[in-house]
């Protein structure tokens, strides 16, 4: 299997007023291609700060990251937006859906921006939202849709550019456990169909025991 | 276009925030349409009034401007037809009229006042003055043939008061001849008007250039008043008829129209205020509400910061909303400054009178093209001002800040 991330030393601090917390303490860590990664620990420990790291939502203070053969401290903010929009999508907790899109217009917006034409738009948004079985609701805004309905969704809009990461923080944490089983399951085998990388910060064990590697964190550390 | 429509339903998406804004915009636009239109109306009249008092361009012997006579007339034209002839030969010229500026006392045989008096060519004078000279009672000098007539004045309307005269009533007027001797002429009164000046309504009066000439025992006159078909010609013709009369010296309309530009000083002081003020209003109406707008969706732009758009292209949505939001209010306050235009048509609203002036005058608002695109244009570049000032902001907040946002 080959390397996709490459982190080395990582260290975040956060300075609250005049005191510091380390958020993240020489994290090192190497993720496969394709691989299925839960990031574990309790409140606090570091698990959304690593993942803004990985999703390249925040930077780091200390050490080195590689997607791939990238060296991210390389990168202005600029090509750090470009990176986003071409390698990682996510997928949040509360869902993130842009209200007044439909369910095809939120899907269809990472596509948007990476400038493909309408017709090829249409066509790879319409076949995720088959793919997760939402193609009647194209039309429908997401307020219209239950939640397990809308994390659909998300998953959908995270994975249609066919990104080689996705980033996911506790994305059945709003959900009963039977729509969490069915979003768990449908992001393993859009995962697998597309070789794409997970990346999931969770609390739920039954995602934990679904995937490849459990990483546990505590206080800013793997152990 | 994609962009375009998700602005739509984003405006669409909070819309008391937006219709108050609407409404602010259309307003702000009315008012500046409604004030601007007035005030080209007032600059139009004005500049219409300057240049048939006085002419578009004013000819004259070359010391007449620049040198006190010592005998009237010292510094008239004495070949005048021949020069009237000769220049209305020019296509943009509509005619060109001679006049004849004297003074002297008018006097009813108890009562005797100064005047200040012109002698015209009844024909051509009062068809120009047209609306700006005010007949109250009584006719306009006509053109006499019968030697024996009594010649015919024309009063102002206190110069008449204070005399006491009526239309019929015989008066004496009273003045030096160009070779210094004193001369009278017993005047008909023909007519009473008023020019909207209380100070020129006390001392002047118009006479038939033939009457002022016999009185003067002269054949000159003091000016030519050259008139044009087109006002914005004059600036051409004065240069050209310079050129080709070089003994002569021209004056363009508004080297004489001191009141004009008193006036438009002052109004421009006013609109430029009120306009000031207006685009202020608008502008911080606008950027309240997107304020609010882009507060309200910082946790929808750290999503779409995320997902890889562009800090500026976040800006750009929200100038396109306030693109929209103005756009519409704009073409509504256009609306309502055409409708009020074409209403005060029919109510016949008289206004004031302006500084220095005793008659009211009614209400116009000009619908001008370049007016409406120019205030369409400026409110554009208020709201897409406000939606940068409110959203470059927030577009360049900390993703996880964004995302944090409750």
């Amino acid at each position: 299997m080959s390397i996709l991330l490459t982190l080395v030393d990582i260290s975040k601090t956060y300075h609250l007023g005049h005191n510091q917390v380390m958020a993240l303490k020489n994290v090192n860590l190497v993720v496969n291609k394709g691989e299925f990664t839960a990031l574990q620990g309790p409140s606090g420990s570091g698990k959304s700060t690593l993942l803004n790291l990985c999703g390249l939502l925040d930077r780091f203070d200390e050490g080195r990251y590689l997607i791939g053969d990238c060296d991210i401290s390389t990168l202005n903010k600029h090509q750090l937006t470009l990176m986003r929009r071409e390698q990682i999508g996510f997928v949040f907790q509360g869902f993130n859906l842009i209200p007044v899109m439909t369910v095809f217009e939120n899907v269809e917006y990472p596509l948007l921006l990476a400038g493909l034409a309408s017709r090829l738009r249409r066509e790879q948004t319409l076949a995720i939202l088959e793919h997760v079985g939402l193609i009647e609701f194209v039309k429908h805004l997401p307020d219209q849709l239950s939640g397990g309905q809308r994390q659909r969704v998300a998953i959908a809009r995270a994975l249609v550019k066919k990104p080689p990461l996705v980033i996911a923080d506790e994305p059945t944490a709003n959900l009963d456990t039977k729509t969490a089983h069915h979003v768990i399951e449908l992001m393993q085998t859009l995962g697998r169909d597309s070789g794409t990388t997970f990346l999931i910060a969770t609390h739920d064990e039954r995602m934990a025991g679904r995937c490849d590697r459990v990483l546990q964190l505590m206080d800013g550390a793997l152990l | 276009m994609k962009w375009l429509w998700f602005a739509y339903k984003n405006v669409l998406r909070n819309r008391r925030h937006s219709l108050m804004t609407l409404l602010v915009t259309a307003v702000g636009t009315a008012s500046v349409l409604i004030a601007g239109g007035f005030g080209l109306y007032t600059y139009e009249s004005l500049q219409e009034m300057s240049a048939r008092e006085s002419g578009h361009v004013v000819m004259a012997h070359s010391d007449f401007f620049n040198q006190e006579e010592e005998t009237p007339l010292e510094y008239g034209l004495a070949d005048h037809e021949t020069l009237k002839q000769s220049i209305e030969q020019e296509q943009q010229i509509r005619m060109v009229l001679p006049r004849l500026q004297f003074s002297g006392l008018i006097s009813n045989g108890d009562k005797s006042l100064i005047f200040s008096g012109t002698g015209v060519d009844p024909d051509g004078e009062f068809y120009v003055k047209g609306p700006f000279l005010k007949m109250l009672s009584g006719k306009i000098l006509t053109t006499q043939t019968t030697i024996e007539a009594e010649p015919q004045v024309m009063l102002a309307k206190n110069l008449a008061k204070q005399l006491n005269a009526e239309i019929g009533s015989s008066l004496t007027l009273l003045t030096t001849t160009t070779d210094g001797v004193l001369n009278a002429l017993d005047v008909q009164v023909q007519g009473i008007f008023s020019v909207g000046v209380p100070e020129l309504d006390k001392r002047l009066l118009f006479v038939a250039l033939s009457t002022a000439q016999e009185l003067l025992v002269t054949e000159k006159v003091s000016t030519l008043s050259v008139y044009l078909y087109e006002t914005d010609q004059t600036a051409f013709m004065e240069k050209k008829l310079t050129q080709d009369y070089p003994d002569l010296v021209t004056q363009p309309w508004w080297e004489q129209a001191f009141y004009y530009f008193k006036v438009r000083a002052l109004y421009d002081r006013i609109f430029g205020v009120l306009g000031v003020m207006i685009i202020l209003i608008v502008f911080f109406s606008v950027t309240n509400t997107l304020s609010m707008t882009v507060m309200e969706r910082t946790r929808e732009t750290g999503t779409l910061l995320a997902m890889g758009t562009l800090p500026r292209q976040i800006v750009r949505n929200f100038i396109l909303e306030a693109v929209l939001i103005g756009l519409a209010g704009a073409l509504v306050g256009m609306l309502i400054a055409a409708a009020s235009s074409i209403s005060v048509i029919f109510l016949d609203i008289q206004m004031p009178p302006p500084p220095g002036r005793s008659e009211n005058y009614p209400l116009y608002i000009y619908m001008s093209s370049w007016l409406y695109g120019l205030t369409m244009l400026a409110v554009m570049g208020i709201c897409i001002g406000a939606a940068w000032f409110t959203s470059h902001k927030a577009a360049n907040k900390p993703i996880v800040e964004a995302l944090a946002h409750v």
